[in-house]
């Protein structure tokens, strides 16, 4: 019998399944899709370089030639830029002062061959329909084979199944983000104007409508990713075809403009909707959920695939512990939970504020007393941290701005709600 | 340079690109638009480098920043 059984082959089951495998652990994951497959998230914060680390898989990267991203990018509406590079804060563990982006069918169908090659079973094509219940514990999965229904036992059930949150449906534990409902709408480019030194940098271009801003993502030497996102209820006021969307925005921007006057597109136009949620719990008797199985948070740090490789590690340190004492409690799997809300929650928060802050964001890129708490925060140091002072400073200049009636930055707060 | 000449050459340069452009020390920069919020955070962070003196939060208001010479006025204090 497996010991554990993985649903998903994402970022966050290839990572978990690399984990245990390395471990000595059995592990299958079982993939609905067959790779490689498209997916959007194509950009990643440095902290990713452990997790790589620690399962062998920085060598693939280098070897596949996955863009190197030295840095981040903002254009204001007005045509200013503010940039950041990694090299300014070094983090503690890593030797590279770069992170990647991704061509994500690409980057997946490695890491699900990286874990399989470690040892980890890999099935693909296969539909889990439902995790099973026995005495209250997971007890397996149901799948679905050439039309016959087929239980598949194991100790443990991970759900890493990404934004189909197939456990968080079942047990009707999903829940809405009250704030965050964006819509982004992405094609893939050639002959975008990347610009000189920061060419292989994320660039992020503010837009005018309530909490719009654009990616540009480099994902190879011709191709790159182009994202418009938006409050979703500016989508659905424009009563337009994605194409017209899109190019309405793209020109309310001078440098985005700039950046896509010869632009050709080279593939259809994908929406995503719905976007951020949580699950009321991450775990429960015998099961855990990882990545976005577990909670989604807007895209705009990069911080996706970050969450999900941290969770596959903390998960397989928890993992281990359960096998070791023979415990699958809900209680015994609570830490990792504890520590992922605590990290995710890091990330939410500076996210909210960012919103909240918009274009005043920027005050705190160029003030020297926050600068170095902001790269920090934006290259995924969010975990075992008691306090992030910055984010403090930032709910103080909030509270400043709206106490003082005259002051001039009053109206360039959003209306997001911080208590 | 004073401080009045420092500013007036930042504005212009820096946030008109002009350098020929003509900038009364009277003019009204918000009013006119010649000021958003941030051009006036980035003349913010030019005050800190330059002069070496931290605007708080709270003082950044329309009495203080609606001229060069109000500016120059609020900055007496420091």
């Amino acid at each position: 019998m497996n010991d554990v059984i993985i649903i998903g082959g994402g970022p966050a089951g290839s990572a978990l399944g690399a984990y245990l495998s390395k471990a000595g652990i059995k592990n299958m994951i079982i993939e609905g899709a067959t790779h490689p497959r498209p997916h959007v998230g194509e950009s990643m914060v440095t902290s990713s370089t452990r997790v790589f680390k620690d399962i062998d898989f920085l060598k693939v990267l280098e070897r596949e030639g996955f863009v190197h991203k030295y840095g981040a990018s903002w254009h204001a509406p007005n045509g200013h830029e503010f940039a950041i590079e990694f090299s300014e804060f070094p983090q503690e563990g890593i030797d590279q002062d770069y992170t990647y982006h991704v061509d994500r069918g690409k980057l997946d169908l490695l890491m699900l061959k990286h874990a399989e090659s470690l040892g980890t079973k890999v099935v693909q094509g296969v539909h889990v329909k439902k995790v099973l219940f026995e005495n209250d514990f997971a007890s397996g999965v149901r799948v679905e084979i050439g039309g016959k229904e087929v239980d598949i036992p194991a100790k443990m059930v991970v759900d890493a199944s990404g934004r189909q949150t197939l456990l968080g449906n079942q047990l009707k534990i999903k829940v809405k983000d009250p704030i965050f409902d964006q819509y982004a709408v992405h094609a893939w480019f050639v002959d975008v104007n990347r610009g000189a030194e920061t060419k292989d940098f994320i660039h992020i271009y503010f837009l005018k409508v309530e909490r719009g801003w654009v990616w540009q993502i480099p994902i190879n030497e011709e191709i790159t990713s182009v994202g418009v996102v938006a409050d979703k209820n500016v989508y659905r006021q424009a009563h337009k075809d994605l194409e017209s969307y899109f190019n309405e925005h793209v020109i309310t921007n001078p440098d985005l403009q700039e950046a896509m006057k010869n632009a050709r597109r080279i593939n259809e136009f994908k929406a995503e909707g719905d976007y951020s949620y949580s699950l009321s719990k991450f775990v429960g008797n015998g099961f855990m959920c990882i990545g976005d199985a577990a909670r989604f948070v807007d895209p705009i740090f990069s911080s996706g695939v970050s969450v999900a490789l941290y969770g596959a590690k903390y998960a397989s340190e928890r993992i281990q512990h359960a096998l070791e004492t023979g415990d699958f409690s809900e209680e015994s799997l609570k830490p990792f939970e504890t520590r992922m809300r605590a990290g995710v929650g890091i990330w939410y928060e500076f996210i909210r504020l960012y919103y909240k802050l918009l274009p005043l964001f920027t005050h705190f890129i160029q003030s020297k007393d926050h600068r170095i708490e902001v790269l920090r925060l934006l290259q995924g140091e969010v975990y075992d941290r008691s306090e992030v002072p910055v984010l403090d400073a930032m709910r103080r200049y909030i509270e400043t701005v709206e106490k003082s009636e005259k002051h001039l930055m009053k109206k360039s707060l959003t209306s997001i709600s911080i208590d | 340079m004073d401080r009045k000449a420092i500013l007036t050459e930042y504005v212009k340069n820096e946030i008109l690109r002009n350098k020929n452009a003509q900038l009364d020390e009277n003019e009204d920069l918000l009013s006119s638009g010649i000021l958003d919020s941030l051009a006036i955070l980035q003349l913010v962070a030019y005050i800190d480098k330059t002069f070496k003196i931290q605007v708080p939060d709270e003082d950044v208001v329309y009495e203080n920043f609606k001229s060069i010479n109000t500016l120059v006025g609020y900055l007496q204090q420091y």
